[in-house]
């Protein structure tokens, strides 16, 4: 048996170098997402040593703004470890050079999010507020062109409001975000050439969902149980919003259960969203000081589609939606800029990939 | 010989008589031949026991005196100043150390103690009796200074000498003053202009009439020492006639047809052979390479009027009383191939880049290509751990981010690589390495053993480098330039400049100061200092900082006038040497030199230069050498002193005496110390044991161990199984 353990250790130690070229262009492209100041870094590492995720099997940020700085895109499209950081800020607290790792990994998951885009939309709309806006006022026109066509009828309008939600979140579905998790797969786990048992799929599916609901591992950042908790209850509000007014057909609905659990959810949804407005104005924590057009987009929108579903089924309840046509179209208007923008080309994505990369990680473990 | 001794032997206060009898030895040497006067005192460096040795030397009329304290570090010219003021030559007086030699050190045992300072005292009672009074050599100093280099620190030193009054020689070797600093446009960290700082100080040089400049010029010979160096200098002539109309001479300067390699510009170019090395260079006359212009017959025919063919070579010598050597540095040049020099195209220097960007207008192109990105590589020629060079070269990491900056400043859109060994930008100078970390400058860190490969692939230079900050990726790097960032190494010339001044070269071929934190100017030779960067790699403030603390050093030497030596120099009994050149040869300093005396060869000291470190006295084949106060006869008899028996009656009385005021001292101990002596007796106790055993608090029980042990009287004896306490044991049993 020696002979075979000789040659396994000589295997092991084939080492395939890899040469990796020097971008110093990437610097510019990733500081369009949002980063300002990593290069500021001197790689004293205190970043890593302060994170309370960061660990010797996944150390971060520091890796990924050294990256960054070299502009290493394949490593940087390969790695997992952007997903896994919840944005506590004490590395930008804590670094001596005020080189922002944080929002630098807040970058690289915008950054990310359109790489695994395959239309390529995501990149546009991140890096061009401009072009954000005229998107978003197409599909207010086209809302208006829809009810124009249909007479401005009530009821129809909202039977085909109805149908749509459920046409886009399937369309949405499985045109983009399919496409691009299966994208986000093959960077991290296929090209980089790692091979993953079948069975390790199946086994830890239960990962994906566990981490996909109730986000726990950001209960490892330290004093994060508030900000966790109330992400908590928003994530289940709006699951639940989508599944009330989806499945349930809330606007429709004559049962009592029904109908009070769509106001109780829509609420959750408003009040929560309205916090985290507060606090991005206020700009108390070091996660709430650098908003990006992308993140006041998905708060205030979340928060608007409580709010006007809210105000929807009230106005049925009073019987007075008939004379206030323009507050379901307002509606409708929320509800398919956020369908077919921000859901698939931005913010909303982080649900999934955030937690495909706990998943991904998981599959990749016992490659370590 | 010194029959009337006065020996005085000191308590210091219990610091010696605690553990060397003193009082007995005072007793003995009142015996002693030749001794006068002999006592025991309890501080001899008190004002009171010197006013008491003052009257012992009056009214016992004595030749010399001996005192037994503390080291000479600390009290000898207090004391030799007690001979002075007796009436005694300082030089008659000897410091006999018994405190750190005898008391500290043998303080388990006082008996040798005492006996080892008996033989001391003897020794140094034998060597006073043998001392022979003698003067300070008193030189008188010559009122002007050389300052050898006319770059910035040299310039400085020069008006700051002037300045205090002194008429300075200031040689510089180019036919333009400035040195280095020059060759760059501005100067970190603050971006001034280096041409127009030295401008100024050639303007301030012009405006001191007790400044003479000396262009073109090389030290030929240096005699003589400190207070008097003779100088004798060369001048090489410019060969443009004064008398000619200026406007011809700017005429020819801009349209000189005979080209020849630029030198200032490092070969970047070609300058014309009637040139000065940048518009604005000081003296504000143009030299000519006569030999490339006189290949050209229609040249020198066309410059017939402004050339003076009839200049030579002049010497000159002059006198001064000290010398400040600012002979700057070198840029180190890489070895052909070094990370690509010369064997690739797009490699140049930090200093032929500095070069470059200066000479480039709106565009920095080289050979034809615009310039877009730069690698910087560090530490070329410093901190070579197998190499010659293994020092840090100080400046380089601030002034290759400083040039990153201002090209980055000056062209826009260039990106730069720092390929680093470590980034020693200290001091303000820091700021300048964050501001360009957060322009973008990517800074990539490589080790010696693992130095970056420089490759020309036909288009561009490809660097592969192992990155130590991202796990030693290796990584590939495009520059349209790859600049290396060289060190300083000692100037060509340092070697005959040395030779001439005598000045030692250390293992980095810069000049050697005496000592690098309290004499960091000086050299061994008396007389002669070092600034800048001669001496080591500096920035400019370092260099001039260091040159003006020379430039202070001889002002004080020449305001001086005169000044006095310590006597203690080799002595030539010229009946019986024979010169055979064995003692000059031997000598570091130079000190000896042959001469002729009444027809008789033979060997002279300089007594300005002798520094009486003794080499030559073995090497004397006829023992014609003595070091004065290191006579023969004086360590000869202190010999004799020191290996004679002491005859200590003492020897029993002193334990017996001892034991005696062991017992006496039982006497005064405090009860419990008595009790706690008792308890521990043979054995060895812990302070738990003893508290429980006195019962006795145990705090009590410490305090009173802890005194115990201080007094010598217990001492610990290893700690207990747990490692909790510590065992005490009686000493001394």
């Amino acid at each position: 048996m020696g002979w075979m353990k000789m040659k396994l250790t000589t295997i092991t130690k084939l080492k395939i170098v890899k040469m990796a070229r020097v971008n110093p262009k990437f610097s510019a492209e990733i500081k369009k997402y949002g980063a300002d100041d990593f290069n500021a870094c001197f790689n004293c590492g205190t970043c890593t040593a302060t994170c309370s995720l960061s660990d010797e099997k996944s150390s971060f940020p520091r890796e990924m703004v050294r990256y960054s700085a070299l502009g290493l895109e394949s490593e940087i499209t390969s790695s997992l470890k952007p997903w896994q950081c919840y944005y506590c800020g004490e590395c930008s607290t804590d670094c001596p050079r005020k080189a922002n790792p944080g929002e630098l990994m807040m970058s690289l998951r915008r950054w990310l999010t359109a790489k695994y885009d395959w239309t390529g939309l995501s990149a546009i709309l991140y890096k061009s507020f401009a072009s954000l806006l005229i998107f978003m006022v197409i599909v207010a026109v086209g809302v208006i062109a829809v009810a124009f066509a249909k007479d401005f009828n009530l009821n129809e309008i909202i039977h085909f409001g109805h149908y749509f939600e459920m046409y886009a979140i399937a369309g949405v579905f499985a045109t983009i975000l399919l496409p691009n998790i299966i994208r986000m797969w093959y960077f991290t786990v296929i090209k980089p050439g790692k091979k993953v048992p079948f069975k390790r799929y199946i086994s830890s599916m239960a990962d994906l969902f566990l981490h996909m609901f109730t986000q726990k591992r950001a209960l490892g950042c330290d004093d994060n149980q508030t900000r966790w908790f109330a992400h908590f209850v928003l994530v289940i509000g709006y699951l639940t919003l989508l599944f009330t007014t989806v499945f349930l057909d809330w606007f429709s609905s004559e049962s009592m259960f029904v109908v009070v659990l769509g106001y109780v959810v829509s609420a959750v949804v408003f009040v929560v969203t309205l916090l985290f407005v507060m606090s991005r104005i206020k700009q108390k924590t070091e996660v709430t000081k650098h908003s990006r057009p992308s993140d006041w987009m998905f708060v205030a929108w979340l928060f608007l589609m409580g709010v006007t579903a809210f105000a929807v089924r009230l106005f049925i309840d009073l019987e007075i939606l008939e004379s206030n046509l323009w507050l379901y179209l307002f509606h409708l208007i929320i509800l398919a800029q956020w369908a077919l923008i921000i859901v698939p080309f931005g913010k909303w994505t982080h649900f999934l990939y955030r937690s495909f990369a706990i998943y991904f990680e998981k599959l990749l473990e016992g490659k370590k | 010989m010194k029959e009337r001794i006065g020996v005085y032997i000191c308590h210091c206060g219990g610091n010696i008589s605690d553990y060397v009898d003193v009082e007995e030895l005072g007793r003995m040497f009142h015996k002693e031949d030749g001794v006068v006067v002999s006592k025991d005192v309890m501080f001899a460096c008190a004002d009171s026991n010197q006013k008491e040795m003052i009257e012992d030397i009056k009214n016992f009329n004595l030749d010399a005196i001996v005192v037994a304290s503390c080291s000479p570090k600390l009290h000898l010219h207090t004391f030799r100043n007690v001979a002075s003021r007796g009436g005694l030559n300082p030089n008659n007086y000897v410091q006999v150390n018994v405190r750190e030699q005898c008391s500290w050190p043998h303080s388990d045992n006082p008996r040798e103690a005492t006996v080892k300072a008996a033989g001391l005292i003897r020794a140094g009672i034998k060597r006073v009796a043998h001392s022979q009074a003698l003067d300070n050599i008193e030189l008188t100093v010559k009122k002007s200074a050389l300052v050898v280099g006319a770059g910035v620190s040299g310039m400085k030193a020069a008006i700051d000498l002037a300045r205090t009054g002194n008429e300075v020689y200031l040689v510089e070797k180019d036919f333009f003053v400035g040195g280095h600093i020059v060759q760059q446009e501005t100067l970190f960290t603050t971006g001034e202009n280096s041409k127009e700082i030295v401008s100024k100080l050639f303007k301030e040089i012009k405006s001191y009439r007790n400044i003479t400049l000396f262009t073109g010029a090389t030290i030929e010979k240096v005699s003589g020492s400190l207070g008097n160096f003779h100088i004798d200098i060369k001048i090489r002539p410019r060969y443009i006639n004064t008398k000619a109309d200026y406007d011809l001479v700017v005429k020819a300067l801009n349209e000189c047809p005979v080209y020849v390699e630029d030198e200032f510009n490092l070969g970047l170019k070609k300058r014309g052979a009637i040139y000065k090395n940048y518009p604005d260079a000081m003296p504000n006359i143009p030299a000519v390479n006569l030999e490339v212009l006189q290949s050209s017959p229609e040249a020198m025919l066309q410059y017939a009027n402004i050339i003076d063919l009839n200049q030579q070579e002049e010497l000159l010598s002059f006198i001064v009383g000290g010398v400040l050597v600012t002979t700057g540095f070198d840029s180190y040049i890489p070895n052909s191939g070094e990370y690509g020099y010369k064997s690739s195209p797009y490699v140049l220097t930090l200093p032929e880049f500095n070069r470059l960007t200066e000479l480039s207008s709106n565009k920095l192109v080289f050979q034809n290509r615009e310039i877009k990105s730069v690698a910087y590589i560090y530490c070329v020629g410093s901190r070579q751990s197998k190499g010659e060079n293994r020092y840090c070269s100080r400046s380089c990491c601030t002034s290759a981010i400083f040039s990153s900056l201002n090209i980055k400043e000056k062209y826009k859109d260039i990106t730069s690589y720092h390929l680093y060994r470590d980034i020693r930008t200290y001091g303000k100078q820091e700021i300048l390495y964050e501001k360009s970390s957060n322009l973008g400058d990517i800074y990539i860190k490589f080790e010696e053993k693992e130095p970056p490969v420089v490759e020309y692939n036909g288009k561009t230079n490809v660097i592969k480098v192992k990155d130590y900050l991202s796990a030693k990726m290796e990584l590939e790097i495009e520059a349209d330039m790859v600049v290396l960032v060289t060190g300083m190494v000692s100037r060509k010339e340092s070697v005959q400049i040395s030779e001439k001044f005598k000045i030692p070269i250390g293992s980095d071929r810069f000049f050697n100061e005496i000592h690098p934190k309290l004499k960091p100017v000086e050299t061994v030779i008396k007389g002669v200092y070092i600034g800048g960067c001669c001496q080591g790699p500096k920035n400019i403030s370092e260099s001039v900082q260091s040159s003006l603390s020379a430039a202070a050093k001889i002002n004080a030497l020449l305001k001086s006038g005169t000044i006095s030596i310590d006597p203690v120099i080799a002595v030539i009994d010229e009946n019986v040497c024979t010169w055979c050149g064995k003692c000059e040869k031997v000598c570091d300093y130079t000190a000896i030199k042959e001469i002729d005396k009444d027809g008789k060869r033979v060997a002279l000291v300089n007594r300005a230069i002798c520094t009486g470190c003794g080499i030559c006295a073995p090497v004397c084949p006829v023992n014609a050498i003595e070091i004065a106060q290191y006579t023969d006869l004086e360590i000869e008899s202190m010999i004799d002193g020191f290996i004679q028996k002491i005859e200590m009656e003492v020897k029993e009385e002193t334990t017996e005496v001892q034991q005696e005021s062991e017992s006496a001292k039982m006497k005064e101990y405090p009860q419990l110390w008595k009790d706690i002596i008792q308890n521990i007796g043979e054995s060895k106790k812990t302070i738990p044991q003893l508290s429980e055993e006195l019962t006795c608090k145990s705090e009590i029980v410490t305090y009173n161990l802890m005194t115990m042990n201080k007094y010598g009287i217990i001492t610990a004896d290893g700690m207990d199984e747990d490692e909790a306490y510590y065992y005490y044991k009686v000493k001394n049993r």
